[in-house]
């Protein structure tokens, strides 16, 4: 673990989570939400977890932003909360 | 009502923070005498992984084989899911949804050009992610994820129909069901010829070219994986599929 | 080698440091997509032709040649899919009427940014 490394994928990690439940633009959150998934991965495979990151990689910051995207043009696209 | 929320998420974040922070109970990073490290159980992973499967990655030893119960009802949860957003979501001609959002712009012939070039790049990755599980990172989950992002591709670069010709609805819930049956089959020949359910070593008196319990269980996980690859696919393209068109399974984006 | 290879990553991170810069500064979404694909891109194979050399230098055992072939296929595969989904991003906003800016709309445009 190398600590400087960690410590500057924290210190995006905690800005992307905040700011992916704070959006109303629920296109741009599910954008945020897949970088989310993204640095989790970084921070897995940073840690030694390969396994949890490539999974991470394939299935967060891949096919669950496509989902959601896809979801997000059948319906509404901004959040009324 | 929100400051609230928002108060009470900051108190419990920073006991949390405390907790492990501060308390001796949790240990650093790495350290050998970790709790999870110190137990019976990973210790005896750890030595006779290689010994009992032949398997150098012992996370897929301890996924596909070990814990060969949990892997399966994963595998069926991921096809209950599929099935959920079936019947929540899928329409037929009559009734239906009221508004189909299609696409009606012609793909892009650089777009598609590229997805021609790499579609089969990536479903040949997604195979080796498979196969290689064994000794590197991957295995059934992650290759079922690549391979099924591939005709996800193919749905966005030209047209849903398009990738229906390839793999239809019909054939997906098929395959879906084949993996299932496939990692159960492995466990109940083990059960027919002796053995425990999902207990693979007994295998190796009906495989052929292969003589030790080793051996069978390496490639009975390898089998195992295969299965699981089919659901998560077939799984990942149908949801795709259902979310993108409202259900109606046509012409969407 | 070193050098080369330590030359190569600061040039890709210049020209990263001018992808970002451009995406910030450029007036509209079409500009900005400019800035952030060509930069994106070349400062992306800069950066793993830099980690090639800098792993050839290291001796020529055979888990180097793997490496460098792993690193070799990324760059290419870097190099036929940022271009190919900036356009499509591109070709998206276009259809979605999202207008290029034109001359004629320059002066409206200078005074917001002046405001802002």
């Amino acid at each position: 673990m190398i600590f400087a490394f960690d410590f500057i994928i924290l210190l995006f990690l905690i800005p992307v989570a905040i700011v992916a439940l704070q959006l109303k633009d629920l296109l741009a959150a599910a954008m945020v939400f897949g970088i989310y998934s993204f640095l989790m991965c970084l921070l897995w495979a940073e840690m030694g977890a390969v396994d949890v990151a490539f999974t991470e990689a394939a299935v967060g910051a891949g096919v669950s932003a496509v989902f959601m995207i896809a979801t997000i043009f059948n319906t509404k696209r901004n959040s009324s909360d | 009502m929100k400051k609230l929320a928002g108060i009470v998420v900051f108190t419990v974040g920073l006991i949390l923070l405390y907790g492990v922070s501060s308390l001796d109970d949790f240990p650093s990073w790495g350290t050998p005498d970790s709790p999870a490290n110190k137990s019976p159980l990973s210790q005896y992973f750890i030595k006779n992984t290689i010994v009992d499967t032949e398997v150098p990655n012992m996370v897929t030893a301890v996924l596909a084989d070990y814990r060969g119960y949990d892997t399966m009802f994963e595998t069926v949860v991921i096809f209950v899911a599929g099935l959920g957003i079936f019947a929540v979501v899928r329409v037929f001609e009559h009734g239906g949804a009221s508004r189909v959002v299609t696409a009606d712009t012609k793909p892009d012939i650089i777009i598609t050009n590229t997805c021609r070039l790499l579609i089969p790049l990536i479903q040949l990755f997604a195979l080796y992610v498979l196969a290689h599980g064994h000794s590197s990172p991957g295995g059934g989950f992650q290759g079922g994820v690549i391979m099924g992002a591939s005709f996800i591709l193919v749905a966005l670069a030209w047209d849903l129909d398009i990738a229906l010709k390839r793999f239809s609805e019909k054939q997906a819930f098929i395959c879906s069901g084949i993996g299932i049956l496939i990692y159960a089959g492995f466990g109940l020949a083990s059960v027919f010829l002796g053995e425990e359910f999902l207990n693979y070593g007994i295998i190796h008196k009906i495989l052929p070219g292969v003589d030790s319990p080793e051996m069978a269980r390496y490639y009975a996980m390898l089998g195992v994986e295969i299965g699981v690859m089919f659901t998560v696919t077939s799984i990942m393209f149908l949801i795709y599929g259902l979310l993108a068109t409202r259900g109606k399974m046509t012409a969407g984006l | 080698m070193e050098i080369v290879a330590a030359t190569l990553i600061l040039l890709g991170i210049v020209f990263f440091f001018g992808a970002v810069i451009g995406l910030l500064r450029f007036p509209d979404f079409f500009t900005r997509m400019h800035a952030a694909g060509k930069g994106d891109t070349l400062s992306t194979v800069l950066i793993i032709g830099g980690f090639i050399l800098y792993n050839f230098s290291q001796g020529g055992d055979a888990a180097n040649w793997n490496v460098l072939v792993k690193l070799c296929f990324i760059a290419i595969f870097i190099m036929l899919t940022s271009p190919t989904s900036t356009h499509a991003l591109m070709k998206a906003g276009y259809e979605s009427g999202n207008d290029p800016e034109t001359l004629d709309d320059e002066e409206p445009e200078e005074k917001e940014e002046n405001v802002s």
